[in-house]
């Protein structure tokens, strides 16, 4: 699935934290077209590139661009083709999924916003959730919600960060055929940041592992898998990778 | 058809009005608002009535009896609005901060701000977007407690307000917007500074407490002539040449006193409503242009708050304080 | 130690490392060094106004009024503390309260407490013992501070009957705090939100301390912050001659009139009045701790830890 067009593209990012360092130099690159596996051990700095590239926080060091636009000085342009989840969004409890859908699509610019909140919300099957307030919902049902807002503007690029975190296995199937339809129907590339390595196995054409820092590696998960053919699943390459 | 969508300014002002209406704190602080406000000035009204009432009596004894009647006292009844406008002093502070903190909580809480700084908006717009939603709750509360003072003031102290009088009332309460909103951007900026938000509400009533309360009643503790029931001077049978003699040898005790004074944002936003409703005397029957001359001292003051949490509130609000991990 | 001391001394803990609690503690301590400090300068300066007041009516040969400050008891000094302690330390005890159910709530230890053997009635008693010893703590020092400012500003060591009398100011004021230790209790075990807990507890204390007197008296909610009430500002009118009748039940007012005799060493008025005075804020303590007994008791600490 990897296509020839850069979309995402970092040289030399780096981030720090007063004295400490989330980000060292990474260089990266994203295809139009991927699905993207971001993986790390805790505190490895994918929360941190992902609010770099969306442009929350301003990198201290290097340059980062979506689209084809700076994070930093073409802000408004980035914003304008990325969608996001974080981990763990409650939304607001007091309002309807439809009333939290609609001002997050005024925010993005949509016209006809009612019409995209039909079409997302028909697309991720929970139209039946649309009157009901947030305050109700389940976990799994919060997430759905939460992936309709973050598709509602068609962005070029999705942006989920861990968004497997507190999901039943059922959850954990729908999320996974979920982000494939983003991908083969609405053509979005999909950049995730994740622990669980057996839903990267299944749904990521890339990967790339972050260390302290550090991009320590990165390829097709196809080559991935034929280059440690002693490994029999992800989970035992991305140790290895690891103990480097 | 293709319909635009509104301007983000006007969304995010829709949005912090629908929130803060649904939520349980604001109903509540409303609801005490609306209370206290109801019962002062209906205490007030029967109090002014009782006053007409003994006058319309001693008028038909006098005239029965041929005793030249002297004159009625005068009767101004926007004065009744003094326990109200004392009560925005302190409970509209208190809602006006509640506001600002329930803003930040509710993006903090629900995770919800980095999903609305992805999107295409400018600081600014978050800025006024949330001010004018603010804006529309405060009026909302302070259109229903003028609306209260005014069918109270005329069913229960059988006076119904003119229109120089509705106007004045109107400038009284527009002032009390001003004031609340200063303690929104108090409460919006102390609460989005805060590593933990629940200690910035904490903080923020600390503050409210020194600039509404503490510092005024030193103030007014401070003053001499408040050291006695009915005042010093009165009495010590002292008249007012006398008076300003005697304090013009402590002038700067006096100083010290006023400029303590001076700091509070609260005593300015109450002499300027005083002045403007009549409840200060010497102001009754003055223009509004000559009260605002007067008061301009005032007026700077509150335009100096109003600059002042303006740039504390857009600090606040900066995007890199916004997205900090905290609990 | 009893588990119940273990919990109040968890509760002081966590209160001593509170950022917050430590501000608002702060603040008050500062005001009652300065409450000493600002009765001293006002005493001092309308000393002077009324020497200087004689002087002028003197060259003007007019007759001199008497001294209205003649022999004013050293203590009344303190004067300004009968407003602090309703303010800033009623809303310390305020947070105090809400704090000592938040703090497990929002760690999430409730779940963990209470799946040891510990019953619920443990729990209250613990977390009132804590409130109980942080208040007595904290107007313990307000005790000294005073002491101090008037040993200071007045040149002399008190006597014991002002000690004693400091120490029953203090003692009072201890009493009249802990009802809004449990005000603020029970607003948050009654409201699942932290925040709205908090404000409900600031509206009751509003209520108590600015609408009763206006309601009972008059007394406008500005005019109720000044220790020393201008007769001019209590209205006489038959609407107050019927409300002043609900005058024992308002905590504030009775609270500010013990207070005053405490501090101006006036020998009232009798035993059983002084127990008529002290009579609601006991009632209300009894009746604000039956509540968050029951309310402690019936509590479902397994829900999700509340949120804003």
């Amino acid at each position: 699935m990897s296509g020839a067009d850069p979309i995402i593209e970092t040289e030399r990012l780096g981030h720090h934290y007063g004295d400490a360092m989330a980000l060292r130099g990474i260089d990266l690159t994203v295809h139009s077209g991927e699905v993207f596996g971001f993986l790390g051990h805790n505190g490895a700095g994918k929360t941190t590139t992902i609010n770099v590239l969306t442009t929350l926080i301003t990198p201290t060091s290097g340059t980062a661009r979506v689209c084809g636009f700076d994070v930093v000085t073409e802000r408004l342009q980035v914003q304008r083709v990325i969608g996001y989840l974080p981990e763990n969004v409650r939304l607001y409890d007091n309002l309807t999924a439809k009333e939290n859908l609609r001002f997050f699509g005024q925010l993005s610019g949509v016209e006809n916003t009612l019409q995209a909140i039909d079409e997302a919300l028909g697309f991720l099957e929970c139209r039946e959730l649309a009157d009901r307030r947030v305050g109700t919902f389940s976990k799994g049902m919060r997430q759905r919600i939460g992936i309709a807002q973050a598709i509602l503007h068609r962005p070029r690029v999705l942006f989920l960060d861990e968004p497997t975190s507190g999901l039943d296995p059922m959850g954990v199937r729908q999320l996974r055929d979920t982000i494939v339809r983003l991908n083969a129907d609405l053509g979005m590339t999909i950049f995730m940041n994740t622990h669980l390595l057996s839903e990267v196995a299944k749904v990521c054409t890339t990967i790339g592992v972050l260390a302290g820092g550090e991009l320590i590696y990165r390829d097709s998960l196809a080559s991935t898998l034929e280059r440690f053919p002693n490994e029999a699943s992800l989970e035992g390459i991305y140790m290895q990778l690891g103990d480097r | 058809m293709t319909r635009r969508a509104p301007s983000r300014i006007l969304t995010l002002a829709a949005h912090e009005y629908r929130s803060a209406l649904r939520s349980g704190v604001l109903v509540l602080l409303i609801l005490a608002m609306v209370l206290v406000t109801a019962g002062s000035i209906t205490i007030g009204s029967y109090d002014f009535k009782a006053q007409i009432t003994d006058y319309a009596t001693y008028v038909a004894q006098a005239t029965a009896a041929g005793i030249t009647i002297t004159a009625p006292p005068q009767f101004y009844p926007l004065q009744l609005l003094r326990g109200v406008i004392e009560y925005i002093q302190i409970i509209g502070a208190i809602i006006g901060i509640g506001l600002g903190y329930l803003s930040v909580a509710r993006e903090r809480t629900g995770n919800t701000l980095r999903l609305i700084l992805t999107r295409p908006i400018r600081a600014r717009d978050l800025f006024f977007g949330r001010l004018l939603g603010a804006t529309a709750v405060i009026a909302t509360i302070l259109a229903a407690a003028a609306i209260i003072s005014i069918v109270l003031i005329g069913i229960v102290g059988g006076v119904w307000l003119d229109g120089a009088e509705l106007v004045r009332l109107a400038i009284a309460f527009v002032l009390g917007i001003i004031y609340m909103l200063l303690f929104y951007a108090l409460g919006t900026w102390v609460s989005a500074r805060s590593k933990v938000v629940a200690n910035g509400l904490v903080v923020a009533l600390v503050v409210w407490l020194a600039v509404v309360l503490i510092i005024p009643q030193i103030g007014d503790t401070m003053d001499p002539d408040n050291q006695v029931p009915g005042g010093l001077f009165a009495a010590l049978q002292v008249q007012k040449p006398d008076e300003l003699k005697v304090l013009a040898h402590f002038s700067t005790y006096e100083t010290i006193r006023n400029t303590l004074e001076e700091t509070s944002l609260t005593k300015h936003f109450e002499r300027y409503s005083f002045a403007v409703t009549g409840i200060k005397d010497k102001y009754n029957g003055k223009s509004l242009s000559t009260i605002t001359s007067d008061k301009r001292g005032d007026v700077a003051w509150i335009a100096a708050y109003m600059a002042l949490l303006s740039v504390l509130m857009w600090s606040g609000l900066r995007r890199e304080r916004i997205t900090q991990q905290e609990t | 130690m009893t588990t119940t001391l273990i919990i109040a001394h968890q509760q002081l803990r966590s209160l001593s490392r509170s950022g917050t609690f430590v501000l608002m503690l702060g603040v008050l301590l500062v005001m009652t060094a300065l409450a000493g400090f600002i009765g001293w300068s006002s005493h001092s300066t309308i000393i002077s106004v009324y020497d200087e007041t004689v002087r002028t009516l003197t060259a003007a040969g007019k007759p001199i009024p008497p001294n209205p400050f003649a022999s004013k008891p050293r203590l009344t000094l303190l004067n300004n503390m009968i407003i602090y302690i309703p303010l800033i330390g009623a809303l310390l005890a305020i947070v105090i309260g809400n704090r000592s159910i938040t703090d497990d709530r929002q760690a999430g230890v409730m779940r963990v407490v209470f799946s040891r053997p510990i019953r619920r009635s443990t729990y209250f008693w613990g977390k009132l013992a804590g409130s109980t010893l942080a208040i007595i703590v904290i107007m313990a020092a307000c005790l000294v501070l005073s002491a101090v400012a008037l040993t200071l500003t007045n040149g002399g060591l008190l006597t014991a009957s002002e000690f004693l009398r400091l120490v029953l100011f203090y003692a009072l004021s201890s009493l009249y705090l802990q009802v809004f230790v449990l005000v603020g209790m029970v607003a948050t075990l009654l409201i699942r939100s932290p925040s709205t807990g908090l404000f409900a507890a600031v509206a009751i204390w509003v209520l108590i301390t600015f609408a009763t007197p206006q309601f009972t008296s008059g007394l406008r909610p500005v005019a109720s912050l000044n220790p020393v009430t201008d007769p001019a500002t209590v209205s006489s009118s038959e609407f107050f001659r019927a409300t002043s009748k609900a005058k024992p039940i308002a905590i504030n007012e009775q609270y500010k009139t013990l207070s005053t005799n405490i501090l101006s060493d006036v020998s009232t008025t009798g035993t059983i009045i002084v127990a008529a005075q002290l009579a609601p804020i006991i009632i209300a303590l009894l009746l604000l701790g039956g509540t968050a007994s029951q309310l402690i008791k019936r509590h479902d600490f397994s829900e999700e830890d509340a949120r804003d």
